[in-house]
C-alpha cells in the first residue's frame, strides 16, 4: 500500500513547481500538510531554486522534513546540503526542467542505450537550449549541461566561445576529440526545450526535452543504416516525475543522487566561468 | 525508298559511301538541330565543365523546363566526357570556353568549371554578348575578382547570377516575403546540415560519367584541417551565408570565435557579427537521412527553414515563421532552388525580372571569403580548435 507523504511548498516554491497541481496528481502518493510548517514539519518540503535553496534545503531537513523537492536549482555549491542529508538520512531530489523529464530517468533503458550506442560512433555533440528571454543565461547553462550529467556523457575541455543577454556558445570535446557545442539561445518564439543531437559515421541519435510547464513527451529517435526508430512517448512533466521519485526514495530508503550530479555540474561550471 | 531498303540493294562499297553520307547527314542534322529548334520561345544554354554538378543538378533542371530552355552547347575539356554529356540532350560539344561562347545558338552561359576559372570565363561570357550569366558559387576567388566582374557586368549589361541554389529555393522567398520586421530583431542565426556522400544523390539524379574519385587525407594534419575548414564554407556553408547576411546588418563585422572540423567531413564554426551570434554545423556522414536546417531566431519571432537535399528534385523548402504562438507554414512548393535558379535566369534573358545587385554578390562573396579565412587562420593560432581525434581520410568532398 502507498504511504500518503504530507507536502508543503510556501508561494515561491509553489510558483516554481507547480506544487499543488502535481501534487494533486499524485493524490495517493502526497496530500497537502494539514496543519502547516509552524506546527509540524512535512514529510516533503517543496523549495524554490533560486539563489540560496541549497541553506533553505539545510533548513527544511533540520526541521524533521524527511526529504525536499527543489524546483529549477541555480548553480550552487550543494557540499553542505549534501552533509546534512546524508546525516539525517534524509532526500534530496532536484526537479530540474530537462534532465528531470522521464525519458532520462535511470530507469528508461531504451533512451539510454539509444545514446550509449550513439556517443560509441560520435562524429559530433550538437546540443541547444532554450529559455525565454530574461531568463539568467547561467541558469539555462546549469540546466543544460545537468541534461549532459543525466545522459552520462563526459565532456572535458569545455570553453565559453562567446555569451550575451541573449544566450551563449559552449565548446567542448568527447573522449577521442569528437567535437561538442552547446548553444542556448533566449526566446519566446520557439519552445523551451532543450535538444540533445549526436551525429555517429551513418545516422544520429536526436532526443528533445520538452518544457515541463505542460506534459508534452520527449521525443527520443534514433537513425542508422537499418532506417529510424522513434521511441514510445512519456506523457509526463518532469515536475510530476521529480515528485514520484521523492516518494519512491523516501519510501525505499534508497538515497537520491541528485545532488552528486548537481556537483559534477557545478564542476563544468566553474570550468566556464572561473 | 528506305536507307533499310536502298542498303539490301546496293553492293558493299556502295553500301560504306551511303552510310557514311548519312552519317555526316546525321552529324550535320545534329550539329544544326538547335539552330532547328531555336524558336523565339527557346533560350539556349551553354555549359562550361560537364562534371557531376552539370550531369546530376543543371541537366535535370533544365529537362523539366523544356518548354523555356535548351541545351545547345557543353563544354568541357575531357573531349570524352564533353561528347557523352553532350550527346545526352543532343547539343554541340567542345573543349574550349572559346568556341561554346562563339555559338551564337547559346543565350546563357552556365560556369560550372573549378573554381579558379570561374571570374575570368564570367567575363568572357559578358564580353561575348550573352543574355545572361550563371556561375557556380563562388563566382570569385577574391574581393578584387569579383569587383572586376561586377564592372564588365555593368559595362556590358549582361545580368549575372551566382548559383547559391537557397536564394532560389521558393520556401525561402516566401518567407522573404512573409516576415516582416523579424530581421531587426533576429539575433541568433543557425544552419545546421546533414548530407550523406554527394554520390548518393547524384546517383539519384542521374548517371555520372567521368567521376574523378577523391583522394583521402589526414585528418589531423593542420594543413588539411584549413583546407577542409575553407571548403567547407566555399563549398557548403555558402549556400546559406547569403541567407545569413540577411540577417547581420553588420556583416563587415564578422568574427570567428571558433571552428574545427567534424570527420570525415564537417565544420563547426561559431561566428559574431555586431550583436548577432551565428552558429554553423555541418556533417558529411554516411547517413542515408539528410537535414538541412536554417534558423533565425529574434526575442520574440523566429524562422525555420528545412531545406531539400541537394541534386535530387524533392521540391522546395518548407518554412516556418513562428510568432506570437502562432506558426506560419510556407510550402512546400513544386520545384526546388536549382530549378529556381534556371527559371530566373530564363527571365533575365528575356529581359523581364531583376537580377540581383552586384553589391549583393560582393558583399556575400565577401562574406564567404572573411569566414573561410578567418576559420582556417584559427588553427594556426588556437590548435586547441583542429580537436585531437586520431586521424582519418578525408574522402568526403562538399557538396555543390
Amino acid at each position: 500500500m502507498t504511504t500518503q507523504l504530507s507536502v508543503y511548498a510556501d508561494p515561491q516554491a509553489e510558483a516554481a513547481g507547480a506544487v499543488s497541481a502535481v501534487v494533486a496528481s499524485l493524490p495517493l502518493s502526497f496530500g497537502p500538510a494539514p496543519d502547516g510548517p509552524a506546527v509540524s514539519a512535512p514529510d516533503v518540503t517543496a523549495i524554490a531554486g533560486h539563489a540560496g535553496w541549497t541553506g533553505r534545503s539545510a533548513d527544511a531537513l533540520r526541521n524533521g522534513a524527511k526529504g525536499v523537492v527543489v524546483s529549477g536549482p541555480v548553480a550552487e555549491d550543494p557540499a553542505e546540503l549534501i552533509a546534512v542529508a546524508d546525516a539525517a538520512g534524509s532526500v534530496v531530489v532536484l526537479d530540474q526542467q530537462w534532465a528531470g523529464n522521464t525519458a532520462l530517468a535511470p530507469a528508461a533503458g531504451n533512451v539510454h542505450s539509444v545514446i550509449d550506442t550513439a556517443l560509441q560512433d560520435a562524429v559530433l555533440l550538437d546540443s541547444v537550449a532554450v529559455a525565454a528571454p530574461g531568463t539568467d543565461p547561467v541558469h539555462l547553462l546549469t540546466d543544460q549541461l545537468a541534461v549532459l550529467v543525466q545522459c552520462g556523457i563526459t565532456v572535458r575541455n569545455v570553453r565559453m566561445v562567446q555569451q550575451n543577454g541573449n544566450g551563449y556558445t559552449v565548446a567542448g570535446v568527447l573522449a577521442g576529440g569528437v567535437p561538442v557545442a552547446l548553444q542556448g539561445i533566449l526566446t519566446s518564439a520557439l519552445p523551451a526545450t532543450a535538444s540533445l543531437t549526436i551525429l555517429t559515421s551513418a545516422g544520429r541519435a536526436d532526443v528533445v526535452l520538452p518544457d515541463p510547464a505542460a506534459a508534452w513527451p520527449a521525443k527520443v529517435r534514433a537513425v542508422t543504416t537499418e532506417g529510424a526508430t522513434t521511441l514510445p512517448t512519456l506523457y509526463e512533466s518532469s515536475h510530476r516525475t521529480s515528485w514520484s521519485r521523492a516518494h519512491s526514495h523516501i519510501s525505499s530508503g534508497i538515497p537520491a543522487n541528485d545532488l552528486t550530479q548537481f556537483t559534477s555540474v557545478m564542476s563544468l561550471l566553474s570550468q566556464l566561468t572561473s | 525508298m528506305s536507307l533499310i531498303q536502298t542498303l539490301i540493294r546496293t553492293g558493299p562499297a556502295e553500301k560504306l559511301q551511303l552510310l557514311q553520307k548519312r552519317s555526316s547527314y546525321y552529324k550535320e542534322v545534329s550539329n544544326l538541330s538547335s539552330q532547328a529548334q531555336a524558336s523565339p520561345a527557346l533560350l539556349g544554354v551553354g555549359i562550361l565543365g560537364a562534371g557531376p554538378v552539370t550531369q546530376a543538378i543543371h541537366l535535370p533542371s533544365l529537362a523539366r523546363l523544356g518548354n523555356i530552355l535548351e541545351v545547345r552547347h557543353i563544354m568541357d575539356v575531357d573531349p570524352a566526357v564533353a561528347e557523352a554529356v553532350a550527346g545526352r540532350v543532343g547539343a554541340n560539344f567542345s573543349t574550349s570556353m572559346e568556341e561554346l561562347l562563339a555559338d551564337p545558338a547559346v543565350d546563357i552561359v552556365a560556369i560550372c568549371s573549378p573554381h579558379q576559372f570561374h571570374a575570368a570565363q564570367v567575363i568572357a561570357s559578358c564580353r561575348a554578348g550573352k543574355k545572361a550569366v550563371l556561375c557556380e558559387k563562388p563566382f570569385a576567388m577574391s574581393g578584387e575578382e569579383a569587383a572586376g566582374i561586377s564592372a564588365v557586368s555593368a559595362e556590358t549589361g549582361v545580368p549575372i547570377i551566382v548559383g547559391a541554389m537557397h536564394t532560389f529555393d521558393p520556401g525561402w522567398l516566401a518567407a522573404e516575403d512573409a516576415w516582416g520586421d523579424l530581421p531587426e530583431q533576429v539575433h541568433t542565426v543557425r544552419s545546421s546540415i546533414v548530407l550523406p556522400p554527394n554520390p548518393r544523390f547524384e546517383d539519384f539524379a542521374t548517371e555520372i560519367v567521368g567521376r574523378v574519385p577523391l583522394p583521402g587525407s589526414d585528418t589531423s594534419d593542420p594543413k588539411v584541417i584549413k583546407a577542409m575548414l575553407t571548403g567547407g564554407v566555399m563549398g557548403l556553408a555558402i549556400h546559406d551565408l547569403p541567407l545569413v547576411r540577411r540577417f547581420t546588418p553588420d556583416f563587415e563585422s564578422v568574427e570567428v570565435l571558433h571552428a574545427e572540423i567534424v570527420r570525415p567531413f564537417g565544420y563547426v564554426i561559431s561566428l559574431r557579427a555586431g550583436s548577432v551570434t551565428i552558429e554553423l554545423r555541418a556533417a558529411m556522414n554516411a547517413t542515408w537521412e539528410p537535414s538541412w536546417e536554417f534558423e533565425a531566431i529574434g526575442n520574440d519571432a523566429a524562422l525555420r527553414i528545412d531545406f531539400t537535399p541537394s541534386y535530387v528534385h524533392a521540391g522546395s523548402a518548407t518554412a516556418r515563421i513562428l510568432s506570437e504562438g502562432r506558426t506560419t507554414v510556407l510550402g512546400p512548393f513544386g520545384h526546388n532552388g536549382y530549378e529556381g535558379e534556371w527559371r530566373k535566369l530564363a527571365e533575365l534573358a528575356s529581359g523581364t525580372g531583376q537580377p540581383p545587385s552586384a553589391e549583393t554578390l560582393i558583399h556575400d562573396l565577401e562574406f564567404a571569403l572573411a569566414i573561410a579565412d578567418a576559420a582556417a587562420g584559427r588553427i594556426d593560432a588556437n590548435p586547441v580548435d583542429a580537436g585531437s581525434a586520431a586521424s582519418s581520410p578525408a574522402d568526403q568532398e562538399v557538396n555543390a
